[in-house]
């Protein structure tokens, strides 16, 4: 059926945005301006604290943790998929979103900043904090003489 | 099944103002059919804090400060020093 005959006026909304401030965008952060279809973000980071220094207490390895390799949570529903759950109907009255302003103080790692519309968006963060530390000596055994 | 409709109006915001836009996350001013956010996080045990906090000092310009409900030098001054003995 055609989106105007739905009273869908205005299939496509644009973004309209006054001024954008941002100060820091770092680590794999995304920001764009225009439409985008497909986002798949990953982060993966060992947060690692040590006694001794990086350079010669050697590499660390995301393998040597689940964490990291751990499958999605996944939903298991034969309905859902055949599209028998839910039936979404949008319509838009204005052709345009309005910001005024935006000020970001700080956009991190693997985030997205858009403007814009989107259609699938799939970000993933896994952070392992470990400590390296090497384990107190034993105490040596008591002797009875 | 469930019919969802959605009328979207007008949407007009004057201002944002964001601290900050943390890993994976994300700020959209448009339209999306599907956002999926995961995140994972491991920490060892120790490290989340089970208890009182020990409070940070007052910052430089606290008296100066308006709307701030919680900035009141009596009550921070002292406990801070009870604190630190």
């Amino acid at each position: 059926m055609d989106d105007a005959a739905q009273g869908n006026l205005y299939p496509i909304r644009t973004a309209n945005i006054g001024s954008v401030c941002i100060i820091s965008a770092a680590s794999s952060a995304v920001v764009q301006f225009g439409d985008r279809g497909e986002t798949n973000a990953r982060l993966r980071a060992l947060a690692l604290q040590r006694k001794e220094d990086h350079t010669t207490a050697g590499d660390v390895f995301f393998e040597s943790y689940t964490v990291f390799y751990r499958d999605m949570p996944k939903l298991i529903d034969p309905d859902y998929d055949s599209g028998q759950v839910l039936a979404l109907e949008r319509s838009n009255r204005s052709p345009h979103i309005n910001v005024g302003c935006i000020h970001i103080i700080a956009a991190g790692s693997s985030s997205s900043i858009l403007a814009g519309n989107g259609m699938n968006l799939t970000a993933d963060s896994r952070i392992k904090h470990i400590r390296q530390y090497p384990r107190p000596r034993p105490l040596p055994p008591i002797v009875s003489c | 099944m469930v019919y969802f409709k959605v009328v979207n109006h007008v949407l007009s915001v004057g201002h944002i103002e964001i601290l900050g836009v943390s890993s994976a996350s994300m700020l959209q001013i448009g339209d999306t059919d599907n956002v999926s956010l995961y995140s994972m996080f491991d920490t060892p045990p120790e490290s989340v804090i089970v208890g009182p906090m020990a409070p940070f000092p007052q910052p430089g310009s606290a008296s100066e400060m308006t709307g701030e409900s919680l900035v009141e030098t009596e009550v921070g001054d002292t406990t801070f020093e009870e604190i630190n003995g």
